[in-house]
Formats: C-alpha cells, structure tokens, sequence
C-alpha cells in the first residue's frame, strides 16, 4: 500500500517537475530577452524600432555594423533605436504573416502591392494620414502627392511608396553581338512587327535557335508587353489605361486575341524557347548558355546596365511601349506600420529618415563608407581596394527598397545622372486614370479563388504562344465564365465608380 | 474498495514505468495534436488580424463555397480519390511483392544493399525527383525524346503539353518513390513470421507459391490492413510536391494532375486567405475520418481480430 502510494507520487513529482522545466524554461528566455533590450538603451526614453525586410540570398555579415551606425544617426535625430530584421524573400510572406497573427513586435515592414489591399482589409496596417502630417513631412516633400494618393484605400493611406521606377515601360533586351552579327540597329525597333523582323533575322536558318525567351521564370510573353491597367490582378482590366473607366475582361479583348495568335505564329516558327510554358531556368542562364537572344519585359532607366551585368555580356534595350504609372507600379513596394507597432509615432519618424536623409539611405542601401564602399567622383562609388561583389561585407544592391533612391549614391558603372533620368521618367510617365484605385476582393472571394485557377491552368501555354489559340482560347474563356469572372468584373466596376466618385475622377 | 485500491496498486507496480515513459508522448499530442484543433474554428471565421482569432465574426460555411462552386469541384475530387486508390492498391501490391523476394535473398550483403536501394527514393526531395523526371521527359534535353523514342522509331512527345500519359507517369512516381518505405514494413513482418510454419510447409510438400498465399499473406495481413486503414484516412489530400512540383505545374496538364491541394494552394496564391484554406484542411479531415471509421467498420464485419479498433 505505502510502496504504490510512493509510486504515485514519484509519478506526480516527475510531471510536475516537467512541466514546471518547460514554464520556467519560458520565462528565462523571455526574461532575458527584455534585458538584453534594455541594455541597448542608453537613454530610457529611447525606443527600439524592430523594422523588417526580404532580402535575397545570405543575410550580408556588416549588417549588423550598418545598424550600428544607423542607430547613431537616429539615437541623435528621433530618440530611437532601430533592430534591422532581414527575412529571405522565400520566407518573407509567412514570416511576416506569423508575426502579424502572433502578435510579435514589428514596428516598421516593408509591404508589397499584392498583398497590399488583402492585408488592410485584415486590419494588419495602421493609417499614416495623420502621422505623415507630424512625423513625415519629408515623405510628404520628396514624394509626389499622386504617387502617395495611389496608395489610398477608403482615403486613407496604409503604407508609403518608397522612391524608385514608380512607372513602367516595357520593351526588348538584346544581345549586341547578335545585333552587330546581323548589322541591326537597336533604336529600329519600335513594334511588334519590328521585332518579328528582327527575331527572323537572328534566328537565320538555324532549326535549333530559338531567339525568344521569357523575360523572367513564370513570366509569359503578355506579362513583357502590357497595353493595360491591370488593376491589380489582370482579372478585368482597363485597356489604354482609360476606356472611359469601363472594366473589360482581359481575355476577352480583341488585343489579347491577336497577341496569342501572334505568339503561336512565332512558336510555330521557332522563334519562342519549345519549352517556354515550363521554363524553369532564368533568362540570364539562358542568355548566357546561348540559348536565346532576347526577352521581353517591364525596364527602367538604367536597365541596360545593370542587366548586362546579370548577363554577363552587353546587352542593348529598345523600349516597345511608352512610360505609364499605375497603381500597380506605384505601389509594388512600400513601408508600412503593423499594427503591431508599440510607437507607430516613432516608426513613421524613421520612415521620414528613409525618405531624407541621405546618410541613413546610403547606409542601407550601400554600406559604411570606407569598408563597403569608396566615394569616386560627386555622386559615384565603387568598392575599395581589394574588395568586390563576392567578398563585400554589404553587397545587397536594394536601394529601391529603402526608401528614397533618388538620395543613393550611384555605383560605377552606371549613368552618373540615373537618378535625374529616373525623376524625369517618373515625371514624364504618363498616369493610368485608374492611379489609386485599388480592388477590394473581399466581397467575390469564391469567385475569386475559382478564376485564379483558371488562370494559372491557360496562361503559360497559350501567352507562350505553345497551343493553338484558335481550339484553346474559347476554351479558356468559357471556364472564366463558369468559373464567375463576371462577377469580379461586376464588382470591380462598382467599386471603380465608387471610387471614381469620391475622387471626383472624370 | 480496498481491494480493488489494492489491484490498482499492484498494477501501477507492475506498469508504473510504463506509463511514466508513456508521459512525454503523451505532452507531445496534447501540444502539437490536440491543442492547435481550436484553429478548427477559423474554418467558420472571416478572420481580421486587428480582432483576433476568437473576435473575428462567425460567417457559417461560407468559406467552404469555393470548394464546391466550381466547374472543377468535379475534376479535383475525382482525381484526388482515384490517384490516391490506385497508389493504396498498385504501392500495396509493389511493397508486399519485393517484400517476399527480398526476404527469399538469402546472401545477407545482397538482400541489405537492395533494401537501401530500394528506400533511397523515399528520402529524395520531390523537387528533386520533379528534375529527375524533367531530365527523362524534357522536351528538348530529355532522355525519352533524344533517346528512347527514336530508338524505337517513334516522334518525340510533348509530355508536358499532353494530359493523357501524366497518370501512368504520377502512379508510377509515387510508387517509386513510395514502395521502398512500405516494403521494409512489411519485411519487418515476415521476418518475425515464425520459420516452422515454412519448415512443416516445405515438409508437407507445399511449393514456394503455396507457402506465400496461405502462410505469408495471411500472417502479414493485420499489418497489411493497418497500413491500408491509414493509407484511406488520406485519401482525400494528395502528396503537393508530387501533383505540384513533377508536372511542373503546367497549366496544360491540370486536367489530370489538379488535385484538392494543389487547387486550393493556386485559388488562395493571391488572396492569402487562412480562413478558406482552412476550410478546405477541416474539409479534407472530416471525409478522411469518415472514410477510416467505414472500412473500420467493414473490416469488423468481416474479421474483429483485423479491425484497428
């Protein structure tokens, strides 16, 4: 009796000292944690900002020297520190997510436009209108208003667009030897039709050849070439970027139809790569294992430059489609505040640094003066001596991710009035009328999640021009239908009006 | 009373060790099994991060309508059931037969090196295996186009435009890369068959066959149930990485590789939404269990010592 009672009680002392293992484990390391943020703080007023961001590749091992220095800055100029968080881009969308439900400190993040609308409508982001007001007239200043109105949702705006290419023009790049090889000027390409001549030339008599490939991996030969406001998701549309503010079904245009036919033209006569609908490999590698001569896609000022170095080779861009900002294009990469944020004040007072002042930009964007980089001439950098892309301690190249690039440095290499030409670009791109609507899904989700399928199942193949348009494409737009396309369509009108409406857009 | 104190004592003698072991199991299925199911009820939510998960508002089954609302409802359940028959049938048939050839080996080096062979599919990645099949079947660099096919005089196939050969070529995949993991289990269980069944067998004068059809397969069959049981309790989600990664996720392809994962992973791509990809996990569950509580029911009927429970 008293051997089974004593049984008993081992048995009970043994969960519970497992389990109070398990609490008190707990409570140390958070214990710990707090500690080691106060230790950080010199001052006791000071805040941590914890700011996160996707990154590709390693995490560069200066980064914590960077921050180092940029708490320097901002120990000095807003009474705070900042805790830089770089998250792989594989990582980012459920990283970011599992902070935001847990809860977790976050006080600044980059946000990215599609996923924008989704995450103010699940109450993750805080309004900035007001802040903006106290804490970021340097945004306000160095920010177009209607490059910020684009990120306007119900009026209020959620995130800011940092400062980079906020419009896009589409166009080819192409390998110059090819081009010299064939004696083809660059500046003659202008169209479509242009560049059908140029393919025919290139590609000669050789069966094996095929000249086009896909500007990016997933990317179909549409996505290079865009005559439309996609507003957002290319699930209804605004051709010409106006149509009178009447939304169409993409797949259903004319213009959609003849493209397709165009693209199996050139499939079937070997001008597009045979596998381009399950291409896995980049356009660089191809390019560089001679696999093909050119692709098309979305450029930029300076496009020429970087992506030759991509390449490997020298490249030559010809721009097919003029310059034009959509809210799409506005808003592909902003900063917002979650609502997670224990100082939103702060947040946006490092927010307005982002966006003015130059050493805070240059230290993100570049690294420390002297170790990652040396300045050349007013303006340009380039690495100090003995060091370069490969063993740089700060090599992440983002700057159009940190805020205002219009205050980077320019590396060598590239034009020493890239960024004039950028503001210029900017300035002088034409604006969809449709700049700041943004498409609520919530309301046409089921319909939503059935076209999407759709979607991925006909896009790559027929917009890689790999099956007949004529058996496919009716095909396709009979499962839109059944799959509610016009629903969406539908809803995206209303709102379009709505919208239309209350910014008294004509 | 005091007696039957005194017989829970004895017992808790006898067994206490047992069941202390039995503990940190036990913690483990309440934290990682039990305690997450309160998340079932996102499934019913239209959830808003800014109210949390118990404020945000009950929206009944609406997130479940995507589900069913579509043209494709048909096409994903009937390729998620029959993909998923004929790997529970073609992988048991595979494991069980190179279960008993391996286990006549009687060169111990030899009968090993083939059991390792033979799981080193199971531990491949599947994007891995996705590129092992592209080197095979790629349409301009692949091994069945350059050399196979003219080999035997045949035109190069598209086979990433061509829906009609991508079931032959997924159940042969997964069994592939399946069959060696099961076949261990059920080496495992012949081997613990008791040799002097063979012995008095070989002595009545039953030929191998005999002895694999009524000694082999009836002993092993507890083990061939319990694997099948759990094999239908899944037979409603489909291995992503094989559907999604080995086509390549080729749109031309769907009508014979969209299965219920990979269609609700490409319908929320965009849209991010956890209450409708719970909705389709709560979905895929419940058929499941229903599934394993009926053929536990009809393996009862037919034999209670074979039943699960």
């Amino acid at each position: 009796m008293k051997k089974s009672l004593m049984g008993v009680s081992a048995l009970l002392i043994s969960t519970m000292l497992f389990a109070s293992a398990c609490s008190s484990g707990g409570n140390d390391s958070a214990g710990s944690a707090s500690n080691a943020g106060a230790s950080s703080k010199p001052t006791e007023k000071s805040v941590e900002l914890t700011v996160a961001f996707p990154i590709f590749g390693a995490v560069p091992k200066d980064m914590q020297v960077v921050q180092d220095e940029i708490n320097k800055i901002t120990q000095e100029k807003i009474n705070a520190t900042v805790k830089l968080m770089p998250i792989g881009f594989g990582d980012w969308q459920q990283q970011t997510n599992l902070m935001l439900t847990s809860n977790e400190k976050l006080d600044l993040m980059a946000v990215f436009g599609t996923s924008y609308s989704n995450m103010v409508a699940k109450g993750q982001l805080v309004p900035l209108d007001e802040q903006l007001e106290e804490n970021g007239q340097g945004i306000k200043s160095a920010l177009e208003p209607d490059y910020l109105n684009a990120a306007k949702i119900n009026g209020n705006v959620y995130a800011v667009p940092t400062i980079r290419d906020l419009a896009v023009d589409y166009g080819i790049l192409m390998r110059k030897d090819l081009l010299d090889k064939n004696n083809i000027d660059a500046a003659s390409v202008k169209t479509l039709d242009d560049v059908e001549r140029v393919l025919k030339t290139v590609k000669g008599s050789d069966a094996n050849f095929t000249p086009l490939i896909p500007g990016a991996v997933g990317m179909t030969l549409r996505e290079g070439y865009v005559v439309y406001d996609d507003l957002g998701d290319s699930i209804g549309v605004l051709p010409d970027f106006d149509n009178g503010l009447k939304v169409v079904n993409l797949y259903e245009t004319q213009e959609y139809a003849d493209f397709v036919k165009r693209m199996h033209n050139w499939y079937k006569a070997g001008y597009i790569l045979k596998d381009a609908a399950t291409n896995k490999t980049t356009q660089f590698d191809l390019i560089k294992a001679n696999k093909g001569f050119a692709y098309m896609s979305r450029q930029k000022p300076g496009f020429e430059t970087v992506e030759s170095k991509s390449n490997g080779q020298p490249m030559v861009a010809a721009e097919l489609l003029p310059p034009v900002a959509t809210t799409s294009s506005v808003t592909s990469i902003m900063w917002g505040v979650p609502v997670n944020s224990v100082n939103p004040d702060k947040a946006t007072a490092f927010l307005n640094l982002l966006f003015s002042d130059k050493d805070v930009i240059n230290l993100l964007d570049w690294g420390v003066e002297g170790k990652d980089y040396v300045k050349k001439s007013d303006g340009v950098i380039d690495f100090p001596e003995g060091v370069d892309a490969s063993n740089s301690g700060y090599n992440l190249n983002m700057g159009w991710l940190f805020g205002n690039q219009f205050l980077s440095y320019v590396f060598n290499g590239d034009d020493p009035d890239l960024w004039t030409k950028m503001d210029e670009f900017n300035k002088s791109a034409r604006k969809s009328k449709a700049l700041g609507f943004i498409f609520d899904v919530t309301p046409v989700k089921t319909e939503y999640a059935a076209v999407s399928n759709v979607i991925t199942q006909y896009k790559l193949p027929i917009e890689m021009g790999s099956v007949d348009p004529d058996k496919i494409l009716p095909e396709f737009i009979s499962k839109l239908k059944s799959a509610g396309i016009d629903k969406i369509i539908a809803a995206k009108q209303q709102q379009l009006n709505e919208w239309a409406k209350a910014n008294s857009v004509q | 009373m005091n007696h039957s104190h005194n017989r829970f004592g004895r017992k808790l003698r006898k067994f206490g060790p047992l069941y202390l072991m039995m503990i940190p199991g036990l913690i483990y299925l309440a934290i990682n099994n039990y305690l997450p199911m309160f998340g079932l009820s996102i499934a019913f939510k239209d959830i808003n991060y800014r109210k949390g998960i118990w404020g945000s508002d009950w929206i009944g089954l609406k997130n479940f309508e995507y589900l069913f609302k579509t043209s494709d409802a048909y096409l994903i359940t009937r390729n998620t059931i029959l993909y998923n028959v004929a790997f529970i049938i073609i992988g048991l048939v595979v494991a069980v037969g190179v279960a008993i050839l391996l286990n006549e080996i009687k060169n111990k080096i030899a009968s090993r090196l083939y059991q390792s062979l033979i799981i080193l599919p199971f531990l491949i990645s599947m994007v891995l295996v996705s590129y092992l099949v592209y080197a095979m079947l790629s349409i301009d660099n692949g091994f069945v186009n350059k050399t196979i096919l003219p080999a035997l005089g045949l035109d190069p196939i598209s086979w990433y435009n061509e829906p009609k050969y991508w079931p032959y070529i997924l159940v042969f995949v997964n069994v592939w890369k399946g069959a060696g993991y099961a076949c261990i289990v059920y080496l495992a269980a012949i081997i613990g068959i008791d040799p002097e069944y063979y012995e008095a067998a070989t002595l009545d004068g039953a030929s191998k066959w005999q002895q694999i059809r009524k000694i082999t397969i009836p002993l092993i069959s507890p083990v061939i149930i319990m694997l099948t049981l759990l094999g239908i309790g899944r037979i409603f989600y489909s291995d992503f990485g094989l559907f999604y990664q080995v086509p390549m996720n080729s749109g031309a392809l769907f009508d014979t590789t969209n299965v219920i994962d990979t269609y609700v992973f490409r319908g929320l791509m965009q849209l991010g939404d956890i209450g409708m990809s719970s909705a389709a996990g709560f979905y895929q569950s419940l058929v499941g269990f229903i599934l394993v509580l009926l053929s536990n029911y009809i393996v009862r009927k037919i034999n209670r010592e074979n039943a699960l429970f």
